[in-house]
């Protein structure tokens, strides 16, 4: 039981854009309608990306949007409020001071482009490089599997100016869609096409160097940085819509009857749903107990340790989520639907197995964390 | 190297067991634990701690060889640093 009781919730204030748009909306459609209304500064400090991320304004967006729209659309404004715009914004020239603007406003969406033909799993074996001759650039190489690839004006695209896989290798470049060489092809998923999913494919692409975002060979640092608020992100993301799934389910067990009474009445059904309302709270606790470390000092530690819960917890809650709805759970647009979609919060921005093996990295300092001062003997 | 470097930089040596000799110029950080990850966390503690930058040229594989040759390049940035 909590020390005293949550206050009550205010009914939500100042999203009218997004109740003008259809459940259906694509994210390209929700982040215009965001941007139109003035909303996607509230993401960051200071309603500035380059200053950091407000965790309470970040949650509070994914919040409205999950509880809106698809979760592809969700996986859009994820993806560019806690990385693409925060990368973007480390660009001094006037061209990605630009695309920040316009981004911002909801006038064009970014791509993040980081993962490339070679696994995400193993980033510092891409192939996409950048090469500077003629006091030019020239990119080449294919980027797998982006979001907003189909709807971006811009793509950020994460590429190698040296050989080998030292992190000082990698360097971001700021690339226009329409630049000649740069071709998108949508991705063939109906589970993401709302997220404008895609593959970008860069043939020799020539672009000037105040494309180049970030310092040169800052590139994989600075994506270390920013995919901890992803990371942040996807817990919170995961914590809304697990609530939103949860009560779905809880609604339909009620109504749905069973015997003398409905299903939620089923002593079986009840101890496997509250199993995870215990597990979506722990996910709740965990991400305000790590909002702070990830948002101000970008600790990897504690983001990966996000990651890794919020994947554990979003399949929990979802399979048993699935289990309960039966055979209703089959129809279009059914829960089967968002469970097989969820199943990125396993996979991206950090594969399970690649978070867990940073927490276990950090083994020695998270016992340590977790001991009494003065207690050991 | 200055002692502020050699602390700093003594807890991302995780391979470094306790009867590790003190640190040298010839420290070879990867072997002692500094991996990729653990290479950018350091990058931002030098920067951050050194209030610097170190120039773009100098990110690269030679510099985070060792604690020698990630010093040298600290110190130049470090007004009346001596790099020798």
């Amino acid at each position: 039981m909590p020390d005293t009781p949550p206050a009550a919730t205010a009914p939500p204030a100042g999203y009218a854009a997004l109740d003008a748009l259809p459940p259906t909306a694509a994210g390209a459609e929700v982040w215009a309608a965001l941007g139109g209304a003035g909303l996607l500064r509230r993401a960051y400090r200071d309603g500035s990306a380059g200053a950091g991320t407000d965790p309470a304004g970040l949650a509070d967006l994914l919040a409205a949007v999950d509880a809106r729209f698809g979760l592809a659309a969700t996986l859009s404004v994820s993806v560019q409020l806690a990385t693409a715009l925060p990368v973007l914004a480390a660009g001094r020239h006037p061209a990605a001071r630009q695309a920040l603007d316009s981004a911002l406003a909801g006038r064009s969406t970014v791509a993040l482009a980081a993962t490339d033909e070679t696994p995400g799993t193993d980033l510092t074996a891409l192939r996409t490089e950048v090469r500077t001759d003629g006091g030019g650039l020239t990119l080449t190489g294919t980027k797998k599997w982006i979001a907003n690839a189909t709807t971006a004006t811009h793509h950020l695209v994460l590429a190698r100016h040296r050989p080998g896989r030292h992190f000082t290798h990698f360097t971001w470049v700021l690339v226009p869609a329409d630049a000649p060489g740069a071709t998108v092809r949508p991705a063939d998923t109906a589970l993401y096409a709302a997220a404008g999913t895609g593959h970008l494919t860069l043939d020799a692409v020539r672009l000037g160097t105040d494309h180049l975002l970030g310092r040169t060979g800052f590139g994989l640092p600075l994506f270390a940085r920013h995919i901890a608020t992803e990371r942040l992100a996807g817990a919170q993301w995961g914590v809304a819509l697990c609530r939103r799934a949860l009560a779905a389910t809880h609604r339909h067990l009620a109504d749905r009857p069973h015997g003398d009474g409905t299903l939620w009445d089923l002593p079986p059904v009840r101890q496997r749903f509250a199993a995870c309302l215990v597990r979506v709270q722990e996910l709740n606790a965990l991400t305000d107990g790590f909002a702070q470390a990830v948002a101000h000092r970008y600790d990897a530690t504690a983001a990966a340790t996000l990651k890794a819960a919020a994947g554990a917890t979003v399949h929990h809650v979802l399979d048993t989520c699935a289990q309960l709805w039966g055979a209703e759970g089959f129809r279009t647009g059914g829960i089967q639907e968002l469970r097989a979609q969820a199943a990125l919060f396993a996979i991206g921005g950090g594969a399970e197995e690649v978070v867990l093996g940073t927490v276990a990295d950090a083994a020695d300092s998270v016992l340590d964390a977790l001991a009494r001062p003065g207690t050991l003997p | 190297m200055d002692p502020r470097f050699t602390a700093l930089l003594r807890p991302f040596l995780k391979h470094a067991g306790p009867g590790e000799p003190a640190l040298t110029p010839d420290t070879d950080l990867r072997k002692l634990g500094v991996d990729s990850m653990q290479a950018i966390e350091l990058l931002f503690t030098i920067e951050d701690t050194f209030g610097i930058s170190l120039p773009d040229e100098e990110l690269n594989d030679t510099t985070f060889a060792t604690a020698g040759s990630l010093w040298r390049v600290i110190a130049a940035q470090l007004p009346g640093e001596v790099t020798a």
